[in-house]
């Protein structure tokens, strides 16, 4: 999987398409996430008392619950943050599978996630170099092609770690009785985009290697191949996050937080 | 233009509880481990999940992107009727929360949507919309003269006026299963302990008006804990038994919530008491108890509040128990099937759960299923009158601390 950026002389113009798309990608989170916070803020601050109209009275309500003192577990913040959300035990002490499953997606998805915005974050600095005239002073792999090359490597490895998961999801959902008759259209929605993703990386890099993934198909498809992956993945794995199943990146690891761990 | 009004409101909720509506990634443990699914035939309204679900998708219609652009959607009576039915059916045994990989405390969540509910005028269910009237009136969900909570203790009882510890009965052993709180009272005097306890002055704890969402109500629950907790300070507590698991976790988790303020005493389980004294070398038996003894957690005793050794503690102490265990225990017991309001406002469900839950006790061939509650005591009665398992005994702990002990409680009165 590979950035778009680079690969053709249409460079320039894509650069600014996928700053806008970026932009506006986190603009409809932002909304999303200020309507959600709204709507949690609507609870009250304590129980048994009347519903707040302050749009902080869920981080209140969060960080209230997190100096209290529980009855049955009364775990650390640290170890919350470090067993239950980095490592994911409360899946683990449950099914052994389900948590191979999860954890291939959340390290591959995270960290694909962490290196796109890295190499975001480079190639801006380099461009807003080039124009103001700092670019040279910039340390060496701060520049472009280097820090994509660095990358390379590391983004194919998550790539099939998250692929791994994505795969023994949908398997499940598809071939486990019981998966398969609970699941609504908010469970698949969230697998079906994310395989989409997760295929189309996969196929936008082999276009332009001429690897596997390619499937033969011809290098002038690569940059509409690259820009369809970029934008899906800012689309759905950004702006999507408020509406969707998505949430749950967020609203686990909060729960998690509030309840100590849980029971 | 007028916009419509959502058909919900959020009374009652944290801002955390409306979050956690969101953070269901629909994994299906709970549905797996529900008692009241499983026994009601598996209705799909009952299984948590879905409760979860429909209520952020109540949220959604009321308060979501769409509902502010263009006005709430109109949720028709009938499906929040259904809803209420459904969110009702649960004994608030706390397995959900237990096995959620997302940590939602789901028991907290439907106490919320009951009381939403109530406040809407919705809530209710059935029978447990008398709980109200009852205890305002009576003190107690019984309809019982609450002169009658001790005043049947036989004369060899002695029950001081103030005292270091007390002994909170409960409406249930005062009232109803009395041997329980007989025992309780005849271990304490034989063990030399000074106690006291609150008599006709004594309110429901108000675990009834809690669990069904109807706390709220005049704020008949808080004032009742505040006047318990009043009057057990004027007794001189320090320490105050329980032998009542729904008591126990209403005065450890509920009074200080409602009242707003720490508990100028300490909650202790008898059980939690016996222990400590077993580990002093206190305690003389002086008869053998030569049976197979398997123990059922209460919920509110065991998976809410965490006391799960001193009860098994105090029966492997017993001389000639043989202590065996059921499949399901502790963290991940099965419920008997009484809390919550059920046993009152759907009894066909109660049964169903404690019949299943005596079948994991016949399992393991014991002769006596003891527990340490007697809301449990009396449906898994219920339930083993129900399968027909007479060989099976049900007891409390407490009443078997008390035969060890030698002592007699065939002048039990009846209720
Ligand atoms: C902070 C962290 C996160 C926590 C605690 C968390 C927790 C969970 C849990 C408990 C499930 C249900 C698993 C099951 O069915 O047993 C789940 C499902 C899922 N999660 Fe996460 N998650 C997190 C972050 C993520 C991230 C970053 C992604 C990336 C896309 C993700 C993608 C998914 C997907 C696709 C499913 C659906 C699997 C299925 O039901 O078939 N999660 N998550
Ligand atoms: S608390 Fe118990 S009965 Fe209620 S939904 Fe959860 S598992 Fe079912
Ligand atoms: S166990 Fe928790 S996360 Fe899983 S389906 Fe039930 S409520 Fe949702």
């Amino acid at each position: 999987m590979d950035y778009f950026s680079g690969i053709s002389d249409a460079l320039r113009v894509t650069f600014v398409q996928m700053m806008i798309l970026s932009i506006i990608a986190i603009g409809i989170f932002i909304v999303g996430m200020y309507i959600n916070f709204k709507k949690w803020s609507m609870g009250s601050t304590g129980y048994g008392q009347a519903p707040s109209k302050s749009i902080w009275a869920f981080p209140k309500m969060l960080m209230y619950q997190m100096s209290q003192h529980a009855h049955v577990h009364n775990q650390s913040v640290l170890e919350t943050i470090v067993l239950d959300i980095l490592f994911q035990r409360r899946i683990l002490r449950r099914s052994k599978i389900r948590w191979f499953m999860h954890i291939t997606i959340f390290i591959g998805w995270m960290t694909l996630f962490a290196m796109s915005g890295a190499m975001f974050f480079v190639e801006m600095t380099h461009m807003i170099g080039e124009r103001i005239g700092f670019a040279e002073t910039l340390p060496w792999f701060m520049s472009p092609e280097v820090f994509r090359e660095l990358l390379a490597v590391p983004n194919d490895v998550f790539s099939y770690i998250l692929l791994i998961g994505v795969v023994i999801a949908i398997y499940r959902r598809l071939f486990v009785a019981k998966a398969r008759e609970s699941t609504i259209a908010y469970d698949s929605i969230l697998i079906i985009g994310l395989a989409v993703i997760t295929i189309s990386g996969f196929i936008a890099d082999g276009i332009r290697t001429g690897r596997f993934w390619g499937f033969g198909i011809d290098y002038a498809y690569a940059p509409p191949a690259a820009l369809f992956h970029v934008v899906i993945s800012l689309l759905f794995c950004i702006a999507y996050i408020p509406f969707s199943k998505y949430i749950h990146i967020l609203a686990i690891p909060f729960t998690l937080l509030a309840n100590k761990g849980g029971e | 233009m007028v916009k419509r009004q959502p058909s919900i409101t959020t009374e009652n909720f944290t801002a955390v509880q409306l979050m956690e509506l969101d953070a269901c990634s629909r994994c299906g443990e709970c549905v797996n481990w529900c008692p009241t699914y499983d026994a009601s035939g598996q209705n799909p309204g009952l299984a948590p999940r879905d409760k979860i679900l429909r209520w952020a998708e109540f949220m959604k219609k009321s308060y979501g992107l769409r509902a502010r652009l263009f006005g709430p959607k109109q949720i028709p009576l009938e499906e929040l009727e259904q809803f209420k039915n459904d969110v009702y059916g649960c004994t608030t045994c706390g397995m959900c929360a237990t096995v959620c990989e997302s940590a939602i405390n789901t028991v907290e969540l439907w106490e919320s949507m009951r009381a939403n509910l109530v406040k809407s005028g919705i809530g209710p269910f059935g029978k447990q919309g008398m709980f109200l009237k009852l205890i305002g009136e009576y003190k107690n969900p019984y309809m019982a003269d609450n002169k009658d909570r001790i005043n049947w203790f036989p004369a060899d009882i002695k029950v001081e006026e103030q005292a270091e510890v007390l002994y909170f009965g409960g409406c249930t052993a005062e009232l109803r299963q009395r041997k329980l709180a007989l025992a309780t009272a005849r271990v304490l005097n034989k063990l030399g302990i000074k106690f006291t306890m609150l008599g006709e002055d004594e309110i429901c704890c108000g675990s009834a008006l809690i669990r069904t969402g109807q706390y709220f109500i005049n704020d008949t629950a808080k004032i009742n804990a505040q006047k318990n907790v009043d009057n057990i300070k004027a007794k001189g507590a320090k320490i105050v038994l329980y032998a009542c698991a729904g008591c126990y976790r209403a005065s450890l988790i509920d009074w200080p919530r409602l009242t707003g303020k720490e508990l100028p005493f300490k909650v202790v389980h008898v059980t939690e008491f016996l222990q400590d004294l077993i580990k002093k070398g206190e305690i003389k038996w002086e008869k053998s108890i030569d049976k197979k003894v398997t123990y059922h957690d209460p919920c509110h005793l065991g998976r809410h509040v965490g006391v799960f050794e001193p009860p098994r503690a105090v029966l492997e102490a017993i001389p000639g128990i043989q202590f065996i265990e059921m499949e399901r225990i502790k963290e991940n017991q099965r419920c008997c099937g009484a809390g919550g309001g059920v046993k009152a406002g759907i009894p066909d469900l109660a049964l169903g759960v404690a019949s299943t839950r005596v079948e994991d006790a016949l399992a393991t061939s014991a002769d006596i299923l003891s527990s340490a509650c007697p809301f449990c005591k009396r449906n898994l009665s219920d339930g083993r009158d129900a399968i027909g398992a007479k060989e099976l005994e049900v007891e409390d702990v407490i009443v078997l601390v008390a035969e060890a002990m030698g002592i007699d409680l065939s002048d039990t009165p009846a209720e």
